[in-house]
Parts: structure tokens; C-alpha cells; sequence
């Protein structure tokens, strides 16, 4: 969680690689995956290593269909066995995506596209799931809906996910373990029960006063707290 | 009833042509400006491995073919792949150079003269009469057999094809394929491949029509008219451009003058520019990024 510009996309960014196009690398620190350094390796290594990154836009190829969609991540060299065993896999999850097979991922809905998206990043089969702003543009219902099925296909699957998310109030109900990420930095991370009850949280995030009202010169102060920079 | 075959001849030498720079620019974004001497040098190693299989006609073009196909490979895995990511401007820059370099180099391996690889393969070229007492070269014929193939071949590929359905998705959106496993620089070097081939099939066939000479590299520029006609993202695009193109260029030499011949298609590409910069079946969008 965090307010915009607070880093979040830019870190599952790094975590899952970048582009010459994106002019942009690591300079410092590690990223580490299962005992590798992972920090500035393509996408398509770190995709096949097993972190798989599900975008804030552009998230579907527009002019191919679903079906296509789901197809491309796998290996041209795939045996068909293995080809409809991922294909089976994405279906499973969310089974409306077969009723669409054949409409190109332009046309589909909001949700629809998510689903999708969500979909084609199981068909490469991840070990770490990363999803960038799953709520963006998507009415609460829908979102509570897809959040229902992540948590699903962990339990199915147990594979990690990631998930950066607007609402504070429906990302703490499904999630683990949270993270807060301001200016670039995590100030606070801790089991979701943990965070629920926090009083930051409770106040920044979920919007509940604590106790008396306080202008909001106070509250910048009291964001500028060593708590918060440590 | 001649002036329709001598249009489907220059149709079909425009769109196997134009089929390489609609491939490249298709994924990559990059017009390939080398796309003239390579074909150029595709038909110079036809003439070379004719000249050391003397005996062999098949294995002669089959080798020239081969060789074409890792020359693509080649210019993309040596030169293009660091271009990879740059500017476009850069890259496009690049493929300039590479044909001044391939222009120097085919003049020094093979000189200046004009070569004949149809007598290097102990082929003839005899004229076929056509119904309506039109007539036309066996080379020619096999130039529209070619195109056709080559582009039912692509349709094919491109539409049902796994690694051509991975081409497509790289053309979309190279950041979301890399994220989906594709190797992308797999998938330009296909494209590289595949461009260089379907363009040295063309080089080739020109050359056993016609002798081959630096004058293919005009050719090749011609070529670049239709792709952008028809649109440079688009196959069928391109398909339609040639015969846009040739039938222009060839109602001109017969009803105006012959010298028009290198005129008539950078004409047609200034008009369709201004009226249609996107081309007849390009997308809008992309000119808006560029």
C-alpha cells in the first residue's frame, strides 16, 4: 500500500526487469529470488524464473484474442499436452475468460481485461505473482470479486502474491502480511491483523479519527516522526 | 492484355519486396533502409554458390537461401541488437549505414560489372505465351509464383503460427511480452530472418530475369513506396500498395514515357502520404506516436 508516487510501481518494476526502452536500471542495492541475484536481468529470464509481473496498463495484448493471449507466454516448443494443461489452468480460475475465447483483448471490459491479465500471468506458471493497482478503474465489486480468486489460487496453487493495492480496506482483509511504502521507502510493514489495528493506519489509510481532531500542521509533523524514516 | 501481365509482374516483385520492410517495421518499429542491398546481396550469393555447385541448379539456390536467411540473423544478432531499445531514429540511421557498407563491400568481392546467374545455373529463360498472345518470362512467372507463396506463407504463419502469433504480441506491446517469457531478441532476429529471406527470393528472381547489377539497390528503394502505401504495419497493406504502385508505374512507361519508370512510385507515395500519411490499412495510432 502507499499514496501515489510512493514507489510501488517502479519497485515491481525493478523486481521483474526492465526494458533498453525504459532508460532505466538498477543502481544500487540487490534484488534477490530464491538465492539469485535477479537485479537488472530482462523480463522474459525473471518471467521464466517464476516472478511474473501483471501491469497497471496495457496489461493485454489488444489485437490478439483471448485464446491468443493465453497462448503466447507458452513455449512455442511446448508439447500440446503441456500446452492445454497451462491453458486449463487459467480457465480454471476464471472460467467466464472461455466464453470470450475468440474476442480480441481490445474489446473486453474492465474487469474482463483483468481477469485476463491475471489469467495469461498464471499461464506462464509463477512461484511469485506480482499485480500492479488491481482495483485501477474497476468498480469495488469487481475488485472484491478478483481479490476472492487471488487468494484462491494461493491456496490452490501456493504460489506468492504481491499485490498493490488502493484500498487499504479491502487489500488488509485478504492480505497476509502488508507493506507501507512512502517516498520510496517501506516505513511500516507487519501481518495485515497487525496493520488493521494499527493507529497510523487506522488514521492515514482506513480514515478513522483517533480521538480528538488535530489540524493538519500537526499531522505533518507527526508523519516526520523517526517511526516513520527509520 | 500485356499491360495486365507486365502489372502483376512489377506487382509481384513490389510486394515480395515489401513484405520485409512491413515485417521488420512490424515488430520493431525500425524501417529498414538496408532492405535493397540485401536483397541485392541475396541474389550475389545466388551468382556465387552457382558458380561453385555448377552441377547442382537445387543445391545451388538452396545453400543461396540458407545464406540469406543467417545474413538476416547475422545483421540483427551483430548490429541491430544494440539498437534494440535505442531510438528509432538510431536504428534506422544504422540500416543506412549497413547498406552504404553492403553496397562497398558487394562492389569489392564481385566488381562493378553486371553478373548473370541464370547462365551460372545453366537455366534458361524462355518466354511463356499467355492467352491473349501476351507473353512472359519463365522467371517472371516463377517472381508471381514466389510472391504468391511467400505471402500465403506469411498469412499462414503469422495468423495460426505459435512463433507468429509471438510476433504479433511483440509488435503490440514489447514490454508485456517480455513480462509473458518472450525472448525478444529471439523475435527479432525471426523477423530479421524472415525479411532478409523473402527479400533475397526477390533479389534472386530479379537477377535471373534480368542480370544483376548496383541497379537493384533502386529496386529495392522503389519497393519501400508500397509498403508505405498499403501501410507499414500491414501485410495485406503492402499486398495492395504493389499493385497500387506497379499499375501506375507501368500505365505510365506505356501511355506517357518510359523514363517515368523511377519517378512514378515515389509520386504515388508523396500522394497517399498526403492523403493518408497511415497508409490504406495501416494503423492511425502509430503515426501519432512517432
Amino acid at each position: 500500500m502507499g499514496t501515489n508516487g510512493a514507489g510501488k510501481t517502479t519497485t515491481l518494476r525493478a523486481i521483474s526487469g526492465f526494458l533498453g526502452i525504459d532508460d532505466a536500471r538498477v543502481t544500487e542495492g540487490a534484488i534477490t529470488f530464491k538465492g539469485a541475484r535477479i537485479e537488472n536481468r530482462p523480463p522474459h529470464e525473471n518471467t521464466r524464473r517464476g516472478i511474473v509481473l501483471v501491469p497497471e496498463r496495457d496489461k493485454v495484448f489488444p489485437n490478439l484474442t483471448v485464446a491468443e493471449n493465453l497462448a503466447a507466454p507458452v513455449a512455442p516448443a511446448a508439447a500440446a499436452i503441456e500446452r492445454r494443461r497451462r491453458e486449463a489452468l487459467a480457465y480454471q480460475f476464471f472460467p467466464q475468460l472461455a466464453d470470450l475465447r475468440h474476442r480480441v483483448g481490445g474489446l473486453l471490459s474492465g474487469g474482463e481485461r483483468q481477469m485476463l491479465a491475471l489469467a495469461s500471468g498464471l499461464v506462464c506458471e509463477p512461484e511469485l505473482l506480482l499485480v500492479d493497482e488491481l482495483s485501477l478503474g474497476l468498480a469495488p465489486v469487481v475488485v472484491a470479486d478478483l481479490l476472492r480468486r487471488l487468494a484462491e489460487i494461493r491456496r490452490q496453487l501456493g504460489i506468492a502474491i504481491l499485490v498493490v493495492e488502493q484500498s487499504a480496506t479491502v487489500a488488509l482483509e485478504v492480505a497476509d502480511y502488508a507493506y507501507v511504502m512512502e517516498n520510496g521507502r517501506i516505513v511500516l510493514d507487519g501481518t495485515a491483523e497487525r496493520l488493521r489495528r494499527h493507529p497510523d493506519i487506522q488514521e492515514f489509510y482506513l480514515g478513522r479519527k483517533s480521538g480528538e481532531r488535530r489540524s493538519y500542521r500537526e499531522v505533518k509533523q507527526y508523519r516526520r516522526s523517526r517511526r516513520w524514516y527509520g | 492484355m500485356q499491360l495486365i501481365v507486365n502489372i502483376t509482374v512489377l506487382a509481384a516483385i513490389y510486394a515480395l519486396l515489401a513484405c520485409g520492410y512491413v515485417l521488420i517495421y512490424r515488430v520493431s518499429r525500425v524501417m529498414n533502409m538496408a532492405h535493397g542491398e540485401l536483397a541485392m546481396l541475396g541474389a550475389y550469393l545466388l551468382y556465387t554458390t552457382a558458380s561453385l555447385f555448377t552441377d547442382h541448379p537445387v543445391g545451388a539456390i538452396a545453400a543461396a537461401l540458407v545464406l540469406s536467411l543467417t545474413v538476416g540473423v547475422l545483421v540483427y544478432v551483430a548490429l541491430m541488437r544494440k539498437m534494440t531499445g535505442q531510438m528509432v531514429l538510431a536504428a534506422i540511421l544504422t540500416t543506412i549505414a549497413i547498406g552504404i557498407l553492403l553496397r562497398g563491400v558487394i562492389v569489392l568481392i564481385w566488381s562493378a560489372a553486371q553478373q548473370h546467374p541464370l547462365q551460372a545455373l545453366k537455366f534458361s529463360n524462355p518466354s511463356i505465351e499467355l492467352i491473349g498472345g501476351a507473353r512472359i518470362s519463365t522467371c517472371a512467372a516463377l517472381m508471381v509464383l514466389a510472391t504468391v507463396a511467400v505471402y500465403t506463407a506469411l498469412f499462414v504463419f503469422l495468423r495460426f503460427g505459435r512463433w507468429g502469433m509471438r510476433l504479433r504480441a511483440a509488435g503490440q506491446n514489447p514490454l508485456l511480452a517480455a513480462q509473458r517469457g518472450i525472448n525478444l531478441n529471439a523475435i527479432y532476429a525471426l523477423a530479421w530472418a524472415l525479411s532478409t529471406l523473402t527479400g533475397s527470393i526477390a533479389g534472386m528472381l530479379i537477377a535471373l530475369d534480368s542480370g544483376l547489377d548496383q541497379t537493384m539497390v533502386v529496386i529495392g528503394l522503389k519497393a519501400f513506396a508500397p509498403a508505405l502505401v498499403g501501410g507499414l504495419d500491414s501485410l495485406l497493406g503492402a499486398l495492395v500498395g504493389a499493385v497500387i504502385v506497379a499499375s501506375a508505374e507501368v500505365l505510365a512507361i506505356h501511355y506517357v514515357d518510359p523514363l517515368l519508370s523511377d519517378v512514378v512510385p515515389f509520386l504515388v507515395l508523396i500522394a497517399a502520404l498526403i492523403v493518408r500519411p497511415w497508409g490504406l490499412f495501416g494503423t492511425r495510432e502509430e503515426l501519432d506516436r512517432v
